[in-house]
Parts: structure tokens; C-alpha cells; sequence
């Protein structure tokens, strides 16, 4: 099922238009960003320019068949590490820029992990032992019903480690769907489809458990994706009239559960953010407010007032780029981000696993931009997620790499 | 392959869906930015302009270089300002209109033209607010042809210029838009209802005998102001003479009937018993609505409500906009207004007002008599004390705080067609001073002709 590439683009110019979006963003932070020495724009255009043109070698001297995802993470990684150490006044966010690296470091490990299907298949066991550990580790280490694990020196979110290792679950037990069992003489069953369904209830639970409103959509649309594969599976005869009942199941399970959630769900579902400007609407009015007052093209690099507000850099950094850098830059970093998951709809994947693979990746990206992007603007109900790569933030950053790292796969193709 | 295509429709679709979100985003803040920047520090607003472009709000505005000292005192409680001190104010319901915001050029916009165009005559809104003196209480005038609210005043005002320290109760209320007890200018109210009841021609035979003190079916005693009785009176004779047995005995009567008289009263608008309170807005500022108990005709809360004391209340605005329907001889209310035209950041104007009718609150013959009653009560009782001027008048006096103060109020409406003014003026605590409403109303009238 090999497809061939069908980009051609060339390294040099790749790495010159790569080049040239980030001087010219670096061009603005020195001609009009907020900084009183110039040392720590120097610093980061060096770490910028510097990376652009080594991983751009690193690039080239691979040799692989696809290569624009890579570009693409360049592109959106540098353009991060000059967003976050813009806001509030012009710096160097060290952490940003390591974390890209390791960010980069896993995307190659998630490609070489998602790569070869059969491989992958063999160790599935290895799979299911290590989401195992992952929970594990979240209702065990984690403080009572929190998400977060706390080394004193860094704290990590095991949720976020779990969404790749649930998206590959999802794709590597897909080509079981044809060893089919008998139970009581009548209802067939997947083994495989059994124990993920197991696992997605335990996971829904736990999020649920820990209050972590903000990753149980991103499951569920995995989980959805998933679940459509499997209907589209050309082994499963699966009519369009089922399709349509468990559609309308859906919805129903859907708003009964808006109906019946609980009093704190119920209060974050119906906020008037405005009202309560000062308490619970504090975070969305500042982040509305900072969108307005930076228009179209923003007040400057530096020049922001966001950072005060906490979460700036995480849950709300979408306002925070577009009050500094504008409302039309705002959108661009989305949609950079948006034109790096349709790269899959042009280098086609080449196996059904693959392509599952990279709808559970896109899911994933797709559910926490949404979330956070509508929900800091007030679209959908606030919660707290990151934007992939774009947030501060190691566990999402590194998690990123390796979703990302699946949709390489997916695009590449073996010799 | 088929399959293959299938997962990446999926790709497909969720892509679509988070794009039709990011467009739902872009409009969303296209739209609503400007009100986020109400909210926001760094906001610039514009100015508010009187009808012949006197600056009545200024958000920069000082004492020292460019204003009088006290410019915007007699307008403090209704135009107010962006302090958030005030609530029902002009600026408070307006702030986005006058927002000097563009989402093009964020808040780096610094020459924007926007601004309110009101209706106000400040010139004259002054002269109001200075001839109260010492006094305290509101009046409000209104060309009733079109709607457009001429004078606004309600004392004691604040100026928010200097500040809200040491405020005297009630400064930031507009009482024109406040319901207050009517006292006998509820009487027009009665009337319109009786005249509706019986009919143009049979209203007139209706006849009372006062005799200072009504002792009513229910064994209460309703007094006359004129405690020796006014005699056999007929309803234009009553109505002039503002005679309290006529009107208990008017209502007691079972010709007339609760019925009859709450049907009329729910048409002009009163929330009856116990009836929610509710508000109309005039350009977003909160108009309260008149309120009433009616029970029973033979009670007496019912009849001393029908007279204008007790537990009826009536806005100053409401009765003047009671007056409109009486002068323009329609039964229909003109709707006032304070906005004559806005200006937005780039100078262009939107939102021209408009005049607008309220549903016709009673007939037109209704309306008639009741113009030949009102006028009549004027030519004979007013040609003295407010010359040069044919105008329908009724007065009123109110008693406030359990009868320990009384309040004077006076609604009319010139007959002049060139200066179709229609007033309502309220003193508070009439007897403390020697202020008259008549000598309001010659103000108003003199400073608008």
C-alpha cells in the first residue's frame, strides 16, 4: 500500500521560507517590542536562526520520503519560542526552547514507535501494560483528585502521556476486528474491541474522577474516531441504519448528560462570564478584552498586559498572541498548526492502521485547540487544555511531539 | 482504498467543524470587541452633544481650562458617565456607542469621532435646574409632535466632573424616570376612564354634590381639600377644582364599575395590585411604570388611589407621556427619546431617531374631551400665573412620608401648535420655600420658545 509523496518541495527554498517567517517575526520584536537591553533579543533570534538552519540539515541528511511535517513542527516550535518569550516584555523562554527540542526528540521516537504496524502489533502487551501504568501513576501519585504528579522540581501530567498511548492503542487493535468470538452461541465479539472498551471506560472514569474536564472531550473524540474506524472496517458489516440509531443514542446520552451533570459542570456550562467579571468570568473577560484591544494587528511584541492574568501562557496564550501580535497573526499560528494535520489528507497514509492513526491525532490536536481557543473566548464552557505546541508546558509539549510523530509515520513511507 | 477514504472524510470533517468554529470566533469577535473594550481600561470615549452641540458629557473633561464650572451638573444624573457609579444614565446604557474603538487598529485608534447627538436643550436644562434653587425635585419636558426630550432635570444633581463625595440623598437618580405619588394629577387618569366609560356626551351630566367630607359606603371619610364643600359640581367643574368627594364619589358609583376603570388604567399602562412592577426604556435608561391598587370601588384605598394618594405611583415621564396623548387629540402616546442621532469612530451616522407611537392608550373622542377639560382648568385657573401661554394644565399635591411632607407636581401641555411642549414638574416638600410649579413651568416654557 505504498503511496508515493506527491509534494516535491525543495530543502533550500523550505528552509529559506521557514527562515524568512521567522526573521521577519523577529524583525518586529527588535524594531518594536518592549525590551530595555537588546541581549535577549539577540539570544533569541540566534536560538531561532540557529535551530532553523541545523534542523533543516538534520532534515536533509535523512533522506526520508516526506519531510514537510518536519518542517512544519520547525516552523510552529520557533514561532512558539518567540511567542512565549514576548509576552509581558521581550526575553528568552529557556524552557520553551528546550522543551522544543525533546518536543522534536519524541516526534522521531512516536515515528519510529507508529512506523512498522506488524512490529508494533507484536508488542501491543507492552501497550496496554504501560497506559496501565499511566493510570496507575494518575490515581496513585497524583494529589487527591488532581492531575498532576509533583517532583518538586517539575511537575508532570500524566493525562497528557496517556492521550498518545490511548491514540495507538486505538489503531493497533484495529486489524483484530476480523478474529471474531462467539459468546452464548449468538453475540459475536472482538476480544481486542472488548478490552479497549474496558480501558476507554476506566479512562472516562478517571477523568472524570479527577475533574480533568478539559482532557475527557480529547478522549472522547479519540474514542469516537475509533469507533468510527471500526464501523468503516471492510471486514464489519456494519448498515447505515445502525450508524443512525447509535447516532441518535448518542445525542441522547449527550444532552441527558448535560442535564444531569453535576452542580460544578452545570455552573462552568452556564456562566455569564460578564457578570462576574472579577470571579469566576475573570480569566475569559481579560482574554476577550486583550483579543479587542490588540485588533488585527495587534499592540506590539512585549507590549501586552495579558501576563498578569494567571495562565496567560497556557490556557489563555491564544489571547495572549493575539493581543501582542494581533488577531490575524493569532489565526495564522492556528492554522499553521491546522495545515500540519492536512498534510495527512495530501501524502495519503498508507494503511488503513495509518490512517486511523492519524484521525485519533488529528482528533486529539483538533479537541484541545477547540477547547481552548472557544473556550477562552467564551464559545464552549472554559476549561483548562493546552494548545499543542503553542502552550507552555512539557508533559502536552512532549505528548505533541509524539502524536506528531504518528502522523510522520503515517506520511512515510518504507524502503 | 474505499476505506481508506472513509478515515480521512473523518479528517475531513473535524477539520471543517474546528474551521466553522474559528469563523463562529472571528465574527463573534468582530461584533462584540467593542463591547469588550467597555470593559476594558484603555478605553477612549467620546463625547455627548446637546441639540445645538453643546458638549452635556465629556469622559476628559476639567474645570480649570475648558468648561464653566459646573457644566454638567443639571445633566450629572442623566447623561452621568463611564464610572460605573451611575447605572441608569445615558453614557452607563450607551458606553459602546460612544467607544472610540476600531478592531482594525485595536486601541492605537486616537482621533475617533464617535459621539451621541441628544435632543437636550442644555441652555434651557439649566435655567430649569438653576430656577429650582434650594429645592429639590424634577421636571421634564418633551415636544409631544415628536418625541424629543427637551429638558431633563432632577435636583439634587451630582456633577461628575468634581466627584461623588458627600452626595445628598437620591443625587443619582433621575426622578423623572422614577414612580413617585402622582396626587392629583392622577385625576387626569380618572377622568380619561370616566370619559371612556360614559361617553363624550353623557360625562357631563354626571354630578356630585361635595360637601367638604365624603363619608363613603364603606363608612370611610374622604376629604376635600376645601373643607366647606364645593357645592354641585359637574365633571369639568370637579376636575378644575380637584375636588376629592367628586372623584371618591365618581368611582363608588356602579355605573362606572371596577371593570370599566381597570380596563382604562391597564391600557395606560398600570401594573394593577399585585401585578409585577415593570420598566420601558427610553434609549436603554429604565422607566419605571405607574403602579395602582383597585380592590373594590367602595373601598377606600381603591378611591383615595383613583384621587392620586395612598399606593398609587406615577413616573414624572410617564405622566408627560400621558399628556402627549391628550394634546395630539390621537389617545396614542408619542414615545419620547434622548438620542437624536449617533456618530460612530469613522464619523458616520447611524441610528436617526425616529418618532414613534405607543398603541392608543384611549379614543379619540376620549382624547378630546379630555383636551377641552384640561384646557378649560387652564385658560380659567393659569392664564395668571403662567402668562402668555394657552395651555391644558392639572396640578397636583402629593402626600409623602405619612402626610408629613407634601409634594406639588404639575402636568400640562401647550395647545400652541408651533410649541408643542409637554411637561410634568415635581417639587418636593412644597410647603418649605415659596418655589411654585407655575414658575417652573414659565421657565421651561420661556427658555424653549
Amino acid at each position: 500500500m505504498a503511496t508515493q509523496s506527491k509534494i516535491k518541495v525543495h530543502y533550500f527554498w523550505l528552509t529559506v521560507l521557514i527562515l524568512m517567517s521567522h526573521v521577519a517575526m523577529l524583525g518586529v520584536v527588535f524594531f518594536k517590542g518592549n525590551y530595555e537591553t537588546l541581549m535577549y533579543p539577540i539570544i533569541l533570534s540566534a536560538f531561532v536562526i540557529l535551530s532553523d538552519i541545523v534542523y533543516s540539515g538534520i532534515i536533509k541528511s535523512r533522506k526520508q520520503s516526506v519531510y514537510i511535517v518536519d518542517y512544519m513542527m520547525l516552523f510552529i516550535l520557533n514561532m512558539s519560542i518567540i511567542f512565549q518569550s514576548c509576552f509581558g516584555e521581550v526575553s528568552f523562554s529557556y524552557k520553551q526552547a528546550i522543551l522544543s527540542i525533546l518536543a522534536l526528540i519524541c516526534c522521531e521516537i512516536g515515528c519510529k514507535v507508529a512506523l512498522n504496524y506488524e512490529k508494533l502489533e507484536k508488542k501491543k502487551t507492552y501497550i496496554y501494560i504501560l497506559a496501565g501504568i499511566i493510570i496507575l501513576s494518575i490515581v496513585f501519585l497524583t494529589g487527591s483528585r488532581s492531575m498532576w504528579i509533583d517532583l518538586g522540581f517539575i511537575t508532570i501530567q500524566p493525562s497528557e502521556f496517556l492521550k498518545p498511548v490511548y491514540v495507538i492503542l486505538c489503531a493497533t487493535t484495529l486489524s483484530m476486528q476480523h478474529r471474531r468470538k462467539t459468546i452464548l452461541k449468538r453475540f459475536k465479539y472482538v476480544p481486542d474491541n472488548i478490552i479497549l472498551l474496558i480501558l476507554t471506560v476506566i479512562i472516562f472514569a478517571l477523568q472524570w474522577w479527577c475533574r480533568d474536564l478539559g482532557s475527557l472531550p480529547t478522549f472522547m473524540a479519540v474514542a469516537f474516531c475509533a469507533f468510527i474506524s471500526r464501523i468503516c472496517y471492510p471486514e464489519t458489516k456494519f448498515s447505515k441504519k445502525n450508524i443512525i440509531i447509535l447516532c441518535v443514542i448518542g445525542v441522547i446520552g449527550v444532552v441527558c448528560a448535560l442535564i444531569f451533570a453535576p452542580s460544578y459542570v452545570q455552573d462552568r456550562l452556564n456562566v455569564d462570564i460578564w457578570a462576574d467579571q472579577s470571579g469566576s468570568g475573570y480569566q475569559q473577560c481579560k482574554a476577550l478584552i486583550a483579543i479587542a484591544e490588540g485588533g488585527w494587528f495587534g499592540k506590539g511584541a512585549g507590549y501586552g498586559t495579558l501576563h498578569n492574568v494567571a495562565a496567560y501562557d497556557t490556557d489563555i496564550v491564544f489571547s495572549a498572541i493575539c493581543e501582542e501580535w494581533g488577531f490575524f497573526i493569532g489565526i495564522m499560528a492556528v492554522l499553521s498548526i491546522v495545515i500540519m494535520l492536512c498534510t495527512s489528507l495530501i501524502n495519503t497514509p498508507r494503511s488503513y492502521y495509518h490512517s486511523t492513526l492519524v484521525a485519533g491525532v488529528v482528533a486529539v490536536f483538533i479537541a484541545q485547540m477547540s477547547l481552548n481557543i472557544f473556550g477562552s473566548c467564551n464559545l464552549i464552557p472554559f476549561t483548562g487544555v493546552t494548545i499543542p505546541f503553542i502552550s507552555m508546558g512539557g508533559s502536552s509539549m512532549l505528548s505533541s511531539g509524539l502524536l506528531v510523530g504518528f502522523l510522520k509515520a503515517s506520511q512515510i513511507y518504507e524502503k | 482504498m474505499k476505506n481508506l477514504n472513509r478515515c480521512q472524510k473523518l479528517i475531513w470533517l473535524m477539520l471543517i467543524v474546528f474551521l466553522i468554529g474559528m469563523i463562529i470566533l472571528f465574527i463573534k469577535i468582530q461584533f462584540e470587541a467593542s463591547y469588550y473594550i467597555v470593559n476594558s481600561n484603555s478605553k477612549s470615549l467620546g463625547l455627548v452633544y446637546d441639540r445645538y452641540k453643546d458638549v452635556i458629557f465629556d469622559n476628559d473633561a476639567d474645570y480649570d481650562s475648558q468648561y464653566e464650572w459646573g457644566h454638567f451638573r443639571d445633566v450629572g444624573n442623566l447623561i452621568g458617565d463611564a464610572s460605573g457609579q451611575t447605572t441608569n444614565t445615558l453614557v452607563a446604557r450607551n458606553s459602546e456607542k460612544l467607544n472610540n474603538y476600531s478592531f482594525t487598529q485595536g486601541t492605537n485608534f486616537s482621533d475617533g469621532q464617535a459621539s451621541i447627538y441628544t435632543t437636550l436643550d442644555h441652555d434651557a436644562n439649566q435655567k430649569v435646574y438653576n430656577a429650582f434653587g434650594s429645592k429639590d425635585g424634577c421636571a421634564i419636558a418633551y415636544n409631544y409632535k415628536t418625541g424629543e426630550i427637551l429638558v431633563c432635570v432632577s435636583k439634587p444633581s451630582v456633577d461628575p466632573v468634581i466627584g461623588y463625595d458627600d452626595l445628598a440623598e437620591g443625587s443619582l437618580l433621575c426622578k423623572a424616570f422614577i414612580k413617585t405619588v402622582p396626587g392629583s394629577t392622577q385625576k387626569v387618569s380618572t377622568l380619561i376612564a370616566a370619559v371612556e366609560n360614559y361617553g363624550v356626551d353623557k360625562v357631563d351630566s354626571l354630578e356630585y354634590v361635595c360637601n367638604g367630607i365624603y363619608t363613603n359606603i364603606s363608612g370611610d371619610d374622604i376629604k376635600c381639600h376645601n373643607l366647606n364643600g364645593h357645592g354641585t359640581e359637574n365633571i369639568t367643574e370637579a376636575f378644575a377644582n380637584s375636588c376629592n368627594t367628586y372623584f371618591a364619589q365618581l368611582v363608588e358609583d356602579s355605573s362606572f364599575g371596577l371593570n370599566s376603570i381597570i380596563k382604562t388604567f391597564k391600557s395606560l399602562g398600570y401594573t394593577i395590585n399585585d401585578e409585577e412592577s415593570s420598566t420601558f426604556l427610553i434609549n436603554g435608561i429604565k422607566v419605571q411604570t405607574a403602579s395602582t391598587t383597585l380592590t373594590d370601588t367602595t373601598d377606600f384605598n381603591t378611591q383615595w388611589g383613583c384621587i392620586g394618594q395612598g399606593e398609587t405611583m406615577i413616573s414624572p415621564c410617564q405622566l408627560m407621556m400621558w399628556q402627549s396623548a391628550i394634546a395630539n387629540k390621537s389617545g396614542k402616546s408619542t414615545y419620547p427619546y434622548l438620542i437624536d442621532h449617533v456618530v460612530n469612530v469613522n464619523g458616520k451616522e447611524y441610528d436617526q431617531a425616529i418618532t414613534e407611537y405607543t398603541d392608543s392608550l384611549f379614543s379619540t373622542a376620549t382624547a378630546e374631551k379630555v383636551y377641552d377639560i384640561m384646557v378649560s382648568n387652564g385658560v380659567n385657573n393659569y392664564s395668571y400665573s403662567i402668562p402668555n401661554y394657552t395651555l391644558g394644565i392639572k396640578s397636583g399635591t402629593a402626600q409623602v412620608e405619612n402626610g408629613d411632607k407634601e409634594n406639588s407636581l404639575l402636568v400640562g401641555f401647550d395647545t400652541n401648535e408651533e410649541h408643542p411642549i409637554a411637561f410634568c414638574i415635581l417639587i418636593e416638600d412644597k410647603n418649605d420655600g415659596n418655589l411654585t410649579t407655575e414658575s417652573i413651568a414659565n421657565v421651561i416654557l420661556n427658555s424653549l420658545d
